[in-house]
């Protein structure tokens, strides 16, 4: 789990889930309480719908058998890294900001985990003008602050503005590309928003409430962007600016009361949201308290053991560990008290291209990894599916191939592995695996190391500091060969996987194509893909380049789409998994009678 | 202290070195045969029951550990391939051995381990070897640089006793752990290349050193306290007035009196120093996984007794058997080279 500022770098020690899908492969059979599982098999992401009007017209629709009132605990191992919206990108710190801040757009789930794309500040999700260069969205009326104040289209405009200031570095930066269209340097069109001047390329009309981007290039899919809480609203009368990542004012349903770093953050009812306006959230509870600093296996043990206030806490975003799997699933009493989901992202193997450059290596890789093995550390098929392509199920447009025989033979295949590399007269080659020296990788290390031996290759392991992991190798001079890495699209298109993944422009200490991929067709494709304005079309052409990559550069060996399962304590209703953000979809939660 | 205890095993142990014959004059009251100090502590051992059961305990260890590879190769198995894997029917979906008792069957002796499916009995023996190497090594180390600064110090006194005194404050007030966290990375990459696996042997040879490095500190000192009662004593100004050398005096006259303090604190250091080791590789910082460990396996047992308790039952119980063996061996040596003793 790293403290990545980038929302979507799936951060998290892996572990966890259940499925029957691929219970055929596992290497187990009956015995020891092998009830069949019922994970989630469901994915929810690639059939988002857009919704009208009326979908994003509040008061949410009411879960059967829930009542306001009381307080939810949430159990983490950690802290929120930020709060300030507008430094919001890491997946774990939108699981806060769900309760806090409003973007113009935002996902209505429902209780299957259905999502509709719906306004959350604005009335319905934005129209565009026919070349996607232009989207207007009307906000609603009864927006309020925290403290009482009217929240207008300034304070969405300046919560944009102020994505320009120099302490905001840890933000999502599609808006920003899109609105300037200088790429890597959009820093340099605007000044930020504190010296008075504003964008010329947002135009806002307080009196008729709208605003308007007009955008540099076609986006086709802006409203899903502006969903990030990278672009939520701020009010330039509230901003205290550095500060405000330590006390943001809400205008979602709670606010911050209390609030100690690493140890605990108290939320409660912020009486100036009014339910009218907001088509998302329920609110049940008077107030959430989180505590912070509980390692997962200690958790999950006091969720078992329901105790106290742990009969009204929800765990917020990590899993059950693999080494609990067991107990939970074929408990029936504590498996009704624990709910599933897939992962929008794919976890993979980052391959150095520039250190690798036999694309026959590459492959070889591809062929020997011991993706069944590695399954079986994180909890058995219960723990997801085996991923043959850089796209998830949850995309639209995913299309299932398998390239290197990783359904046939998930457990590696050796011997072709070893026919290529001698083909490529490098039998022998060293290959350094770098990962987070976590328990649960320390584990797969040992059957990785296992199966390059067997395919050929020389492996060096390299057990890299978990909380610098992120840091070190996304240095694109770093020594490593093969690097554990994971990815979670920030909406359900493959422009947000493929793009920062693979585009060239994005090579640079700190950037995610840390495979270092550079290839003119691959650019080409990117840029032509993302104007697509059919989502359907845009999805087939993804697919396409997807396998492209996989067969003709082999950048990555991807590995898993996962599944989680997470406890809750027995007094505590509605608790579901987010598929947005992997975790607890807390507004959703109340207490029990 | 009443009595003073030490005179007499010491001048008795002088003895053994010159020929006992002499001392065995022909007119001793009970009218036996003449037996050494060595040989009187042999017997007196011999007698202590607990002391020889721990005492065949400690060597069935230390054989095991010695001849693993060899038990390892009439077994058929090795503690590296994940068999829980690679056969199937072994584990259920969760990872977890099938057959009960942690998959134990006539293939898996002790069962096989969760998750990765490695056999549990050569991993033991593997474990038990390396653990018991390091931790024997840097014990027998740490108590001779520990007896070798505490007694000179002692015996010296003035500068050197101040100096070495600074050095023991320092180092028992280090927080070596931490110390040994935040530097072992840099030391590993300063001698091994970025793109090297860390050999084994560096970390082993690293884990010694700093066990050592850090350890003999509190046996110097007691050590030193031990000798500085004793050196103003009778036999030992009796030595000086003979003219004994100083090393004639530390080694014939202080260091036979010193046996008990060293030797309950040597048989403590090896079980502590097995722990130890296990919690420094916890941490990530001494051996890892693909190395058999004895800690790291009771570690990953605790993650896992909920659901498989015989995985931890085997490193667990070899371990409590082992340390309380050893101590108990120590105590019985102690007894045995101490007259005084009663039982």
């Amino acid at each position: 789990m790293s403290l990545s500022r980038r929302n979507f770098v799936i951060a998290t020690s892996v572990a966890a889930a259940g499925s029957t899908l691929l219970s055929a492969c596992s290497s187990g059979g009956g015995g020891g309480g092998n009830t069949p599982t019922d994970g989630a098999t469901s994915y929810t992401g690639a059939k988002v719908t857009i919704g009208t009007k009326a979908d994003s017209t509040g008061p949410a629709p009411e879960i059967p058998g829930a009542k306001k009132g009381g307080t939810i605990y949430g159990l983490s191992p950690q802290d929120f890294s930020h709060l300030d919206p507008q430094r919001i990108y890491y997946a774990y710190n939108s699981t806060a900001a769900l309760l806090l801040h409003r973007c113009l757009t935002g996902y209505k789930t429902d209780s299957a985990g259905h999502q509709t794309l719906v306004g959350d500040l604005a009335t319905d999700t934005g129209t565009a003008s026919k070349d996607n260069k232009t989207w207007t969205f009307t906000l609603k009326e009864g927006l309020k602050w925290e403290d009482g104040s009217e929240l207008t289209v300034e304070d969405v405009r300046h919560g944009i503005e102020r994505l320009w200031a120099p302490f905001i570095t840890e933000s999502a930066t599609y808006v920003q590309l899109a609105l300037t269209g200088k790429g890597a340097k959009w820093r340099d069109a605007y000044e930020g928003p504190y010296k008075g001047k504003h964008l010329d390329s947002i135009v806002t009309d307080k009196a008729k409430r709208t605003i308007t981007f007009h955008l540099a290039e076609p986006k086709p899919d802006f409203n899903f962007t502006l969903g990030m809480h990278s672009y939520a609203a701020t009010s330039p009368k509230l901003d205290t600016k550095e500060k405000y990542d330590k006390l943001p004012a809400a205008c979602g349903p709670y606010k911050i009361k209390a609030h100690t770093t690493d140890k605990s953050m108290v939320l409660i009812r912020n009486k100036n949201w009014d339910p009218a306006t907001d088509s998302i959230r329920n609110a049940y509870p008077d107030s959430f308290e989180f505590t912070f600093g509980i390692n997962i296996l200690d958790s999950t043990d006091r969720f078992i053991a329901d105790q106290g206030n742990d009969q009204y806490a929800v765990s917020i975003y990590k899993e059950v560990p693999a080494e609990r799997i067991q107990k939970v699933l074929t408990d029936p009493q504590l498996k009704a008290r624990s709910f599933n989901g897939l992962l929008t992202g794919l976890y993979y193997y980052a391959i150095n291209t520039k250190r690798v450059t036999d694309l026959k290596v590459r492959q070889a890789l591809n062929y020997a990894w011991p993706l069944q093995q590695i399954r079986q550390i994180y909890g058995g098929p219960t723990a997801g599916e085996i991923a043959t392509s850089i796209m998830s199920p949850d995309l639209i447009g995913y299309e299932k191939y398998d390239l290197y025989g990783k359904n046939t033979k998930p457990q590696g295949d050796p011997e072709k592995s070893k026919a290529l590399l001698k083909e490529a007269g490098k039998l022998g080659t060293k290959v350094v695996y770098a990962f987070p020296n976590d328990p649960t990788y320390m584990k797969t290390k040992v059957v990785i190391e296992n199966a390059l031996k067997a395919a050929g290759f020389t492996p060096v392991m390299k057990p890299v500091d978990q909380t610098t992991y992120y840091d070190q190798i996304q240095q694109i001079n770093n020594s490593y060969d093969v690097m554990w890495f994971g990815w979670s699209p920030d909406w359900p298109t493959a422009f947000t996987v493929i793009q920062p993944l693979f585009d060239g422009a994005v090579i640079g200490n700190g950037l995610n194509n840390i495979s270092q991929t550079n290839i003119s067709w691959i650019n080409e494709g990117i840029k032509k893909n993302a104007v697509i304005p059919d989502q359907k079309e845009a999805g087939k052409a993804w697919s396409a380049l997807d396998k492209r990559i996989m067969q003709e550069v082999a950048p990555i060996i991807p590995e898993t789409f996962q599944r989680r399962y997470y406890l809750h304590g027995s007094k505590v209703g509605g608790a579901q998994m987010d598929p947005q953000f992997a975790s607890t979809l807390l507004y959703k939660t109340f207490v029990k009678a | 202290m009443t009595t003073p205890a030490s005179p007499s095993p010491a001048a008795a142990l002088e003895v053994t070195d010159e020929d006992s014959a002499a001392s065995a004059t022909p007119g001793t009251p009970k009218g036996t045969e003449s037996r050494s100090p060595g040989r009187l502590a042999w017997t007196r051992f011999k007698r202590d029951r607990a002391g020889v059961i721990s005492a065949f305990v400690v060597i069935f260890f230390f054989v095991v550990g010695i001849g693993a590879p060899l038990i390892a190769k009439v077994y058929g198995k090795d503690p590296y391939t994940t068999y829980g894997m690679n056969t199937p029917g072994l584990f259920n979906q969760f990872n977890y051995p099938i057959k009960p008792n942690g998959g134990i069957s006539s293939d898996f002796w002790f069962g096989i381990e969760p998750q990765l499916g490695r056999d549990v009995f050569t991993f033991l023996l593997y474990g038990i070897r390396n653990s018991l190497l390091i931790a024997t090594v840097a014990a027998l180390l740490t108590t001779l640089l520990g007896v070798v600064l505490g007694v000179t110090a002692g015996y010296l006194g003035g500068k050197t006793d101040y100096f070495v005194g600074r050095v023991i404050d320092i180092l028992l007030a280090f927080p070596q752990t931490l110390f040994f966290i935040a530097f072992w990375p840099v030391v590993i990459a300063i001698f091994v290349a970025p793109t090297d696996s860390t050999p084994v042997w560096l970390t082993v040879t690293s884990l010694i050193l700093v066990m050592t490095a850090f350890g003999w500190a509190s046996i110097a000192r007691l050590l030193r306290g031990e000798v500085l009662a004793l050196r103003e004593r009778e036999f030992v100004e009796a030595a000086k007035v003979t003219g004994a050398s100083p090393a004639r005096i530390i080694f014939k006259e202080l260091l036979p009196n010193l046996w008990t303090p060293i030797l309950i604190q040597a048989t403590l250091l090896l079980p502590t120093y097995v722990t130890t080791e296990a919690a420094l590789a916890f941490l990530g910082v001494g051996l890892s996984d693909p190395t058999p460990d004895w800690g790291v396996m009771i570690q990953n047992g605790a993650k896992v007794y909920q659901d498989d308790i015989t995985f931890m039952l085997f490193p667990g119980l070899a371990m409590v058997i082992f340390v309380v063996a050893f101590n108990l061996l120590g105590d019985s040596v102690r007894d045995a080279l101490d007259p005084k003793t009663k039982r």
